[in-house]
C-alpha cells in the first residue's frame, strides 16, 4: 500500500505543485489548507509524512509543529517544513516560544525554503518515508 | 476584554510595517496573535474590456503581498508570536467580515477610507460600512504627519471621549486591561451646546459639576487598572470640542464609542466618530455599539 502524505498549505498552487510531485511518486496526497484543518487530518487519516507550511490562516505551521511535537501520539510523524519563512526566523521563533512556554521541541526532520525543484522534494521525502 | 489577537488588513500603500510595530506595546497586555489581510481588488484583475479575466496580475499581486506578509512574519514569529496571512481577490469589507468569522479577532486595524466623498456619500465609507457590520473594536491608523511617519506609540497618550453610551462602556471594559500598555489617559465628556437650553449659569455649572462626578468616577476605575487618567469636561459641537482637547492633550489617538443612528440616518447627517475616524489626522479606535 502507498505511503499517505499531508500536504498542509494555505496556496492552492503549492498545494497543487506539492500533490502532483507526490502522485508521480505513488504516493498517496492528503491535502489541508490551514492549521486547524492540519491538525484534524493529523489526527484522522495518521499520515506516514506531512509536508507542512508556516505562513498560514487559522493557525500556523509553527503552532501546529509544536502540537505536533508536544503530543505524545502524533510526535513520531515525520515533518518537512516547506515555506518562504526563512530557517533563522523560524528557530529563534522556536527559542522564543521556548522560554514563553517553558517546552522544547526537537528540531524539524527537514527545512525547505520555497521554491525547491521537484526533484528536491522527492529527495527529502524518501529520506523520511 | 484583552486584545490577544488582531487583524491588520493592509493594501500596503498606507499601511505597513511600521504601523503595525507601533501597536506591539499590545503584546505586554496579552497580544499574541496576528493575522494580515491584503485584498486585492477585484477591478484591479478581473474582467478589463478587451482583456478579460487578468489572471497573471493577480498572481503578480498575490506574490508582492506574499513577499511583503513573510518578511513582516518572520518579524514576528522572531518575537514567539503567532502570525497568519490571508491574500484575496474580493471585495474589501464583505472579505474582512469574512475574515473576522473565521478568525474571532479581537482588534481590527484598518488603514483610513480611500473612497472618494461623492463614492462615500452613496456608497458609504469604509470605516462606517465596517463599524456598523462588525462587533469587533477597530482601529483607523493614520500617519500623524505629511511625511507619514507613525506615532511610535500610539497609546502612550490616548483621548478616550465618551458618550456614555454603550458602546462607550465596551471601550471602558477593554481600556481597563490595556494597564500595561497605556501611559496617561484623558477622559473627556462633551456637553452638546444644544442640551444647554438655559442662560442660568447655575444649570450650567450643575451640569459640568455632574458629568465631571461622573467622570471623576470613571478615572478612579481607570485608576485602579494602573492607569493614569485625567477627567475634561468641554462644552460645544462634541466633534470640533473632541478635536480640540485630541490637540491641546496631544493626544496619540482618539477614543470612542460608534454611534447607533441608523444607516440612513447616518448617511446623510453624517455620525461624530465617523467623521472623526474619516477625517481626522489622528488615529481612532472605534468601539461598535454592544450587540
Amino acid at each position: 500500500m502507498s505511503k499517505k502524505v499531508l500536504v498542509v498549505d494555505d496556496d492552492p498552487d503549492v498545494r497543487s505543485f506539492v500533490v502532483t510531485v507526490l502522485e508521480e511518486n505513488r504516493y498517496t496526497p492528503l491535502v489541508a489548507c490551514d492549521g486547524v484543518e492540519g491538525l484534524e487530518m493529523i489526527q484522522k487519516e495518521k499520515p506516514d509524512l506531512v509536508i507542512l507550511d508556516v505562513l498560514m490562516p487559522r493557525g500556523s505551521g509553527i503552532r501546529l509543529y509544536r502540537q505536533l511535537k508536544t503530543d505524545d501520539a502524533l510526535k513520531a510523524v515525520p515533518v518537512i517544513m516547506f515555506t518562504g519563512i526563512a530557517l533563522r526566523s523560524f528557530l529563534k521563533s522556536q527559542k522564543a516560544l521556548e522560554e514563553f512556554k517553558g517546552e522544547k521541541v526537537p528540531e524539524p526532520d527537514i527545512y525547505l525554503e520555497k521554491p525547491v525543484e521537484p526533484q528536491e522534494l522527492v529527495d527529502a521525502i524518501k529520506k523520511k518515508i | 476584554m484583552k486584545i490577544k489577537k488582531l487583524l491588520f488588513v493592509t493594501k500596503f500603500e498606507s499601511l505597513c510595517y511600521d504601523a503595525l510595530h507601533s501597536l506591539l506595546d499590545l503584546r505586554k497586555s496579552g497580544l499574541e496573535h496576528v493575522v494580515f489581510l491584503n485584498v486585492i481588488e477585484r477591478e484591479k484583475v478581473t474582467m478589463r474590456r478587451g482583456k478579460g479575466y487578468v489572471k497573471d496580475d493577480e498572481v503578480r499581486l498575490k506574490e508582492i503581498a506574499n513577499i511583503r506578509f513573510i518578511d513582516w512574519a518572520e518579524n514576528l514569529f522572531e518575537m514567539g508570536m503567532e502570525v497568519g496571512a490571508y491574500i484575496e481577490v474580493s471585495s474589501l469589507i464583505p472579505k474582512i467580515l469574512e475574515v473576522v468569522e473565521k478568525e474571532k479577532p479581537d482588534l481590527i486595524v484598518i488603514g483610513r477610507s480611500q473612497k472618494g466623498k461623492i463614492e462615500q456619500l452613496y456608497s458609504r465609507s469604509d470605516i462606517t460600512e465596517l463599524t456598523r457590520r462588525s462587533t469587533v473594536p477597530i482601529l483607523v491608523f493614520k500617519h500623524m504627519t505629511e511625511n507619514k511617519l507613525v506615532p511610535a506609540k500610539i497609546f502612550e497618550r490616548p483621548l478616550f471621549a465618551t458618550s456614555w453610551s454603550n458602546s462607550s462602556e465596551k471601550a471602558v471594559a477593554c481600556l481597563k486591561e490595556l494597564g500595561n500598555v497605556i501611559g496617561e489617559m484623558h477622559v473627556m465628556h462633551v456637553v452638546d451646546e444644544k442640551d444647554l437650553k438655559t442662560a442660568d449659569t447655575h444649570v450650567v455649572q450643575q451640569v459640568r459639576k455632574k458629568e465631571r462626578n461622573r467622570l471623576d468616577d470613571l478615572c478612579a476605575e481607570f485608576e485602579e487598572k494602573g492607569i493614569a487618567a485625567r477627567p475634561h469636561v468641554y462644552v460645544g459641537d462634541p466633534e470640533t470640542e473632541i478635536l480640540r482637547a485630541a490637540q491641546e492633550y496631544q493626544a496619540s489617538m482618539i477614543i470612542l464609542g460608534f454611534s447607533d443612528r441608523t444607516a440612513l440616518m447616518e448617511r446623510w447627517m453624517g455620525s461624530i466618530s465617523r467623521n472623526i475616524a474619516d477625517k481626522s489626522l489622528y488615529p481612532c479606535l472605534l468601539f461598535p455599539v454592544k450587540k
